[in-house]
């Protein structure tokens, strides 16, 4: 699949590792040949995701003419290699390190959180090490608490994994090395940010050296049972576990070998509807709303089944149905498959994390989807990718891996994307004419004034992509919400037809790609409505609060559609008494034992399988290749590439805000969530406060599609422009009714009173 | 890492005495003489004057033998499992369990529930301890796998209860702290080896 990787592209070789003999290709280590082949090499610092970290020494070999021990973690292996991976001389070199790191390692495996899954327990027994004849003087390493995470500098072995996957994966850059001997350490240096991706450090650190605060010391490894799931929030669909005793989550875990895991995958889980019984009465009141319900308004944060049994209904009842984010992604991926002429975009994380240059248009990719920035983050750090960042809004969080950010005004989307097609497909001889024609035809001049994108910016993107192979292409939801969507997704798609880019359409919300092929949907309600997990005449919702109770994604089985093109399946993690959607289908007359006896139903025509949901695979093998679920088959959709001129761009002037929520907060689900704590604050520069004339702690209250909002307004003094920062996680089932472009001009009343602008003088 | 030195307890010293016994007869004349002897030599009186004699003993000298059970109760050996104590640190008086989950673990009946949370001095707090003794069945796992030697068994055997569940809290297992000063060191099951001191390794140290 990886096309651009260099490991990959390796010439075949055949090595002997312990008398067996294994095929690879050149560009593999030793220990990537042996663990392709089931052979044991015991590793303490080695993480398969990212490079060969080279700190440990217990992966030592020997190679046949080759004096001396071989690092097999970081030596690639050569043609005709004969490797011996344990003698005794092995042994004794590896019982040694254990026993250096054994050093004055505190015997407190009886509270430690990681006893029983500690690399250090089991290594410390593996290689027998009963007797310790090394010493050092012991120090005072007080325990740090850096928030979401803790760290206690006694238990660390130093093997630098922590600082590696904060770097190179998730890429906040908090954890570095203080070099000091013996007397080293991890330091944070953005303690006062709070990191949740920090989660993800603490996940790979081998030993109880880091850890989460909130799940620390209250229980023993083994007293959880491991329920595997995907993560529902923001539509990357990560791999992960819930860890369960006694019907309570007590902490999310990963395969973090070989995928990764944001902050609300990791700290948002306690967002159960719990303590819920079935209320005949209440589910009767559904079923009748149901009949009689003109519209059906839901949230994309739902299982492809019951996205299915919803369209069923429909099909039955012929009610509205209606979804606004995932509506518009709909359109636009439709839009866009008439130039590409597949239903899908063609690209996915892999191939994006192999990229030499990525583009990120229309989406604030840090705050709506961490697992496509950790990719791009990934591609900055091992291929040096160029990464252009076009956006009205600069982002000071992605600035460590943004080589050039391009501004574009409000609004503007429409002639970007036509400034882009027009620049990266210049010179390029398989464009046919006519669209030749449309591009030579293109007021550049005249748009890149509108856009304020100017030309030698574009010129300066196209030199970095010179002598670069592997481009990738990320869009968001600033897009799929644009009044002129459909047109953007036909420039973006020429990008993917002509100019080989891998594209990735990134999900705006939850499950809204598997909503988008699975639901048949309207683009407003109308009369009466029921409203799931979204505000209706009759309202069902996982928050708890609506007409009649649902169970929340964690507590039912079904699969979502993540990012990556790909159907994964989800478990229940914790019990739900109440009734389920299936449960108001079945009165309804469409009959269904189970919710996920929908899994084989799944459309096929929109790339689904007739995998039962039982015979979903769930795990990565030896290699790190993913098995979790299936990938949806790419379909051909009839081309039809016509273009329409580009329209004036409409001034976006004064105040504006932008729908966007904390790094690490979707939805009212993660607002539920207590590990994640987040203001729902308006956030704004210095000079939005000067436009808008507000000052900070003001509060204010004003609308957007017919939701009101009223925000504390807080000034964030690394913010620039004249655009703030809208939340809407904490809109709890009004968040879903928002369907416009998501930048809109503030016109807002004040409503400071006495006891709230208590700090302004 | 053998597990011979764990097994060698050393615990208790075997004295045994012959009796002095005389030989059965085994003729059917011999079996008559006994009979006979046994007849006239008033070992009737004996025993009566043994009884008269302990009831002098008990009613005028103080040497009663009856055990007024339940006001009184016999010593019971220190091998003995019956409801669990929960001890506390000499010195600081602080409870000694650090709330490591083996006893829960082991407990071969699941009768043991914790809960723990980390506390305000960084320490393992136990915040939940119980032991559901309508299910125990004093196999004495929990007190051997005690790396602490928190949880022993007590001398307490009643165990009636009015319910089939009968819980008991950490508090009530507790030494009382007042009570500190009565504490008995535990000798049985999980105890160290009275030869511990023999098994111990000295690790290096820098200074
Ligand atoms: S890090 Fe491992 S070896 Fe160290 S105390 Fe914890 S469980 Fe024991
Ligand atoms: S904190 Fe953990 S992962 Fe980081 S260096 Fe120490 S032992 Fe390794
Ligand atoms: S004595 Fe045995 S059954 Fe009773 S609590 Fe201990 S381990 Fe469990
Ligand atoms: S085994 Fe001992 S120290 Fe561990 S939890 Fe049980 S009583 Fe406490
Ligand atoms: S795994 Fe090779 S040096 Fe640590």
């Amino acid at each position: 699949m990886s096309v651009h990787n260099s490991i990959n592209t390796g010439k075949p070789i055949t090595v002997t590792i312990d008398g067996k003999v294994c095929k690879s290709t050149f560009g593999k280590t030793i220990l990537q040949i042996a663990r392709e082949n089931d052979i044991y090499i015991p590793t303490m610092c080695y993480l398969s995701k990212v490079q060969p970290i080279g700190s440990c020494r217990m992966c030592v070999v020997n190679v046949e003419g080759v004096d001396g021990m071989i690092l097999s973690c970081q030596e690639k292996a050569v043609d005709g290699a004969v490797i011996t991976t344990n003698n005794s001389a092995l042994f004794h070199e590896r019982q040694n390190i254990m026993k250096l790191y054994d050093v004055n390692h505190p015997l407190e495996c009886g509270v430690c959180d990681k006893s029983g899954e500690c690399d250090l327990q089991n290594k410390t027994m593996e290689f027998d090490v009963d007797t310790q004849e090394f010493t050092a003087r012991d120090q005072h390493r007080p325990v740090e608490n850096w928030g979401h995470v803790s760290y206690d500098p006694a238990l660390c072995i130093m093997c630098e994994k922590c600082v590696r996957v904060s770097t190179e994966i998730t890429g906040d850059e908090a954890l570095k090395v203080k070099f000091g001997g013996y007397g080293s350490t991890i330091i944070n240096v953005k303690q006062e940010k709070n990191y949740a991706s920090l989660g993800e450090a603490a996940a790979v650190c081998p030993v109880g050296a880091l850890v989460s605060t909130a799940f620390k010391y209250t229980s023993n490894a083994w007293e959880l049972t491991k329920i595997p799931s995907a993560c529902p929030h923001c539509g990357g669909g990560c791999q992960m576990y819930y860890e369960v005793k006694r019907d309570r989550i007590y902490r999310v875990t990963n395969e973090f070998e070989f995928s990764t895991l944001c902050g609300a995958g990791r700290f948002g889980f306690d967002y159960a509807n719990e303590g819920v019984s079935k209320d005949p009465a209440a589910f009767n009141a559904a079923v009748e709303a149901f009949k009689n319900a003109d519209s059906v308004v839901f949230a994309p944060q739902i299982s492809n089944e019951e996205a299915m049994i919803l369209q069923k209904l429909k099909e039955k009842y012929g009610f509205k149905l209606v979804s606004h984010e995932a509506r518009a992604y709909q359109k636009f991926m439709a839009a866009y498959s008439t130039v590409t002429g597949k239903h899908l975009y063609n690209g996915d994380l892999k191939t994006l994390s192999d990229s030499q240059a990525v583009i990120v248009l229309g989406i604030r990719i840090n705050n709506d989807s961490p697992t496509v920035k950790y990719h791009i983050n990934m591609a900055s750090k091992w291929q040096r990718a160029r990464v252009i960042y076009m956006h009205p809004m600069e982002d000071s969080e992605i600035q460590n891996i943004v080589t050039q950010f391009i501004k574009y005004e409000v609004g503007s989307e429409e002639g970007v994307a036509a400034l882009l097609a027009h620049t990266l497909l210049e010179g390029n001889e398989d464009v046919t004419k006519t669209l030749r024609e449309y591009l030579d035809d293109l007021d550049i001049g005249n748009l890149s004034a509108e856009c304020n994108v100017g030309e030698e910016e574009l010129d300066a993107l196209k030199k970095s992509l010179l002598k670069k192979r592997g481009f990738s292409l990320v869009v968001g939801s600033d897009l799929y919400m644009h009044p002129r969507a459909e047109q953007i997704a036909k420039l973006v798609a020429l990008l993917e037809t002509y100019a080989g880019f891998n594209v990735i359409c990134v999900p705006p919300a939850g499950n809204a790609m598997g909503v988008s092929l699975i639901c048949d949907l309207d683009d407003s309600a109308e009369g009466k409505t029921v409203g799931y997990n979204v505000k209706g005449d009759f309202t069902l919702s996982a928050l708890g609060d609506g007409d009649l109770d649902m169970p929340a994604l964690n507590q039912q089985e079904g699969t979502l559609t993540t990012v990556d093109k790909r159907v994964v399946p989800m478990h229940v993690a914790l019990p739900y008494g109440g009734y389920v959607l299936n449960d108001i289908a079945n009165a309804l007359g469409i009959h269904a034992k189970y919710t996920i006896d929908y899994t084989p139903m799944l459309p096929v025509a929109k790339g689904f399988k007739k995998t039962v949901f039982d015979a979903l695979d769930e795990y990565f093998d030896a290699t790190g290749t993913e098995h979790r679920g299936y990938l949806l088959a790419s379909q051909k959709v009839p081309v039809k590439r016509t273009l329409d001129e580009i329209e004036e761009i409409e001034a976006f002037d004064g105040a504006v805000v932008y729908r966007c929520d904390p790094v690490e907060q979707f939805s009212p689900f993660t607002a539920k969530s207590t590990l994640l704590k987040d203001e729902p604050v308006m956030l704004g520069s210095t000079q939005f406060a000067a436009a808008a004339k507000l000052q900070d702690g003001d509060t204010i209250t004003f609308e957007i599609d017919g939701i009101s909002f009223e925000r504390l307004f807080k000034i964030d003094t690394e913010m620039k422009g004249t655009i703030a920062l809208n939340p809407t996680f904490d809109m709890g089932l009004s968040a879903s009714l928002l369907s416009s472009y998501r930048f809109s001009r503030l016109v807002f009343r004040k409503t400071n009173n006495e006891n709230i602008g208590n700090n302004d003088e | 890492m053998g597990l011979e030195q764990f097994k060698n307890r050393n615990v208790g010293q075997q004295n045994y005495v012959m009796l002095d016994l005389e030989h059965t007869p085994e003729t059917g004349m011999g079996k008559f003489r006994q009979v006979v002897r046994r007849t006239f030599k008033a070992e009737l009186f004996v025993g009566l004057w043994v009884t008269m004699r302990e009831m002098i003993n008990a009613l005028f000298k103080g040497q009663m033998h009856t055990v007024k059970y339940p006001f009184e109760k016999l010593p019971i050996s220190p091998r003995y499992r019956a409801i669990h104590e929960m001890l506390r640190l000499l010195e600081s008086g602080h409870y000694r369990c650090i709330g490591c989950g083996l006893c829960e673990k082991i407990c071969i009946s699941n009768c043991i529930t914790m809960d723990t949370r980390y506390d305000e001095n960084q320490r393992k707090e136990v915040s939940e301890y119980t032991i559901n003794f309508g299910r125990c069945i004093f196999c004495g796992y929990c007190a051997e796998v005690c790396p602490e030697l928190a949880i022993v068994h007590g001398p307490r055997y009643e165990t009636a209860s009015e319910q089939r569940a009968s819980f008991s809290l950490f508090e009530d297992m507790l030494t009382p702290i007042d009570k500190l000063n009565l504490q008995q060191e535990y000798d049985g099951f999980g105890a160290v080896t009275p030869n511990a001191d023999e098994n111990i390794k000295k690790t290096p140290l820098a200074y």
